[in-house]
């Protein structure tokens, strides 16, 4: 999340002996130095073997069994046999994508709607916000310091919180949101209801978005730091307007890191969980049930772990798609970055 | 207007509005902390009144719900997995800034690839693999403070291997060149040498691992029964039971927000540095 490198350019090996990079050297010159490249790479073996234990334990095996389990038919009378559960084939599948009938396939389709409106919408908001409040802070003002500081705190309030007091806030009746919208000044005359129907979307969006603005903020403040002023200087010499330099200078030196942030944001916000979930029960309505609280649900609270594996995979697929359109759309961006 | 003069009225309205953008960011915590402040039946009412604040809330949270077992248990889980994050992820990190090794590719695409699974799809093996260990072994992961640090440790070791990476491309090479020309052997140096001079990076990786681990709440409420509940849970809890208890939970929240943010902001100097560490070098 920090860096933007997958594959950082390291410079070369520890100490002057090491032979030239591995991928240079062909497979039987390799053979015959097993002895002194086992030497050579069992440091480095050694110093990523606890990472590697925790990761195939929890991440490699599980989803391993996930997948697996997707193709089983678990639900409430097979859930005691835990792995020896039935084999189902592509039923679950078949259930999820095809069967009109099944309360389950309608159930999935809409939370992938919401899922795609809650994530755009989160995302967009938050690239967009983060990138105005940089922009405004990128400037010398008295409190400088902290001003920038103080504008980090809603990222460290943690997300169960944020579904809590926004909650609290979004009450019809009582909330600050409608005592300031119909009460203090009136610019609406009915109270609307926040928590219920169509506007349930925007009641999780909006603190999303809220909590994600900081750290986006904070990555562009600090890429826009790095620009030097001269370059401002000169194109404002030669009659470029502020709007005309943000989109000739500003823009395509953040363009990688607008990436970044575009495929993360998109993963992060796509897995949410925690605001729904709090915010509006482990049943969030057709209106904003997330795929994650459906999943989640539908496994445990209906014991369908089938169906819900089968939906998680799902998901994995359609991100392992996104990110795959994302390396062919920002692929230079990310080359030319190294 | 003159230039200068019209120049300056610019400034001080951009200045205005960075103050107006700083209030309403804080709005919501600073409504969190007003709101604590309140009674219960005030706040239900929408009859508050923010000139005369009461800790009520505050003493009467911890008898609702068993809020302090929460509270132990999450600094714990959290506190023990983020410093387990932090051994691994500055091996690991240290393996990707300075070594090349066979496999080297393959581990850095897992490490990124673990933030891609959905934790939903190996959140349900884990579970059944957790209920099977306890019928069948004498292993208790499920509902006990050791399996959730597990399963935290392996969360935020990924994540944490890029920050720490990121710190040790900052430190000059010729530190534990000096080391090893005096005797040390690569792990001496990597211990004796590097992770001081790493120490500031050692931090923020530990706080940045454990804000995560704070907040993490789909693996716990699946995980946990009775024993091993974080604060999360509590809130949810909270929420299903005593509804209408307003002040109560505001209270609960500020608590639970407070750890976090004393040390976030003790540590942001050098947490800012590990976040921003992408955009400044690229």
């Amino acid at each position: 999340m920090s860096s933007t490198r997958t594959s950082p350019v390291s410079p070369p090996a520890g100490g002057p002996q090491d032979p030239v990079a591995p991928a240079a050297t062909p497979p039987r010159a390799r053979r015959g130095r097993l002895g002194r490249a086992w030497r050579r790479d069992r440091f480095a073996w050694a110093l990523i073997a606890p990472a590697v234990v925790v990761m195939v334990l929890i991440h490699l095996i599980p989803t391993a069994g996930g997948v697996l389990l997707s193709f089983r038919d678990v639900n409430t009378f097979t859930f005691a046999r835990l792995f020896g559960a039935p084999w189902a084939g592509l039923e679950n599948y078949r259930a999820i994508l095809f069967d009109a009938d099944n309360p389950i396939h309608s159930g999935v389709f809409n939370a992938a709607g919401n899922t795609l409106v809650y994530t755009v919408a989160t995302v967009a908001g938050t690239l967009v916000g983060g990138m105005a409040l940089a922009l405004l802070l990128n400037r010398d003002f008295p409190g400088q310091k902290v001003v920038r500081t103080l504008m980090l705190t809603p990222w460290v309030v943690p997300s169960f919180v944020v579904a809590v007091l926004w909650q609290f806030m979004w009450q019809s009746d009582v909330g600050i949101v409608n005592k300031i919208l119909v009460d203090y000044t009136g610019l609406l005359d009915e109270r609307p209801v926040w928590l219920l129907g169509g506007n349930s979307m925007w009641a999780i969006v909006i603190p999303s978005i809220w909590r994600g603005i900081p750290l986006a903020m904070l990555i562009f403040l600090a890429a826009l730091q790095s620009v030097p002023k001269e370059l401002h200087e000169a194109a404002a010499l030669d009659g470029a307007g502020a709007i005309r330099r943000f989109r000739s200078i500003t823009l395509p030196l953040l363009r990688p890191l607008i990436a970044v942030q575009l495929l993360f944001g998109t993963i992060y916000a796509a897995y949410q969980f925690t605001i729904p979930w709090v915010m509006l029960g482990s049943n969030p309505g057709n209106d904003a049930d997330l795929m994650m609280t459906l999943i989640v649900r539908q496994s445990f609270s209906n014991n369908l772990f089938g169906i819900g594996a089968a939906a998680s995979s799902l998901l994995t697929i359609v991100m392992l798609v996104w990110v795959a359109a994302w390396w062919l759309a920002f692929r230079r961006d990310m080359e030319a970055d190294r | 207007m003159s230039m200068r003069s019209k120049r300056r009225a610019i400034d001080w309205s951009l200045n205005a509005l960075t103050y107006l953008a700083l209030l309403a960011m804080l709005a919501p915590v600073l409504w969190l902390v007003a709101s604590s402040l309140q009674s219960d039946g005030d706040l239900a009412r929408g009859t508050y009144d923010l000139l005369h604040p009461t800790f009520k809330a505050f003493g009467e949270m911890w008898e609702s719900v068993d809020f302090a077992k929460y509270l132990k248990n999450s600094v714990i889980i959290c506190t023990v997995a983020a410093a387990l994050a932090t051994a691994f992820a500055s091996c690991g990190g240290y393996a990707l800034a300075r070594t090349r090794f066979r496999g080297r590719a393959p581990f850095s695409l897992a490490v990124i690839g673990t933030q891609l699974i959905p934790g939903a799809l190996f959140l349900l093996p884990v579970f059944i693999g957790f209920i099977w260990l306890k019928q069948h072994t004498f292993i208790h992961l499920f509902d006990s403070r050791t399996g959730m640090i597990l399963v935290y440790t392996a969360f935020f070791t990924p994540v944490s291997i890029y920050f720490m990476r990121s710190f040790f491309l900052a430190i000059p090479r010729d530190l534990e060149e000096a080391a090893m020309v005096d005797g040390c052997t690569r792990f001496g140096a990597f211990l004796k040498v590097v992770l001081p001079n790493a120490a500031p990076g050692l931090l923020a990786t530990f706080v940045y691992a454990f804000l995560f681990a704070w907040d993490e709440l789909l693996f716990v409420q699946a995980l946990t029964e009775s024993n091993a509940e974080t604060i999360p849970v509590g809130i949810r809890n909270f929420i299903g039971n005593y509804s209408q208890e307003y002040a109560q939970l505001m209270a609960a929240g500020v608590v639970s927000t407070v750890p976090v943010v004393v040390a976030f902001f003790a540590t942001q100097r050098w947490l800012v540095k590990g976040l921003t560490a992408g955009a400044v070098k690229g």
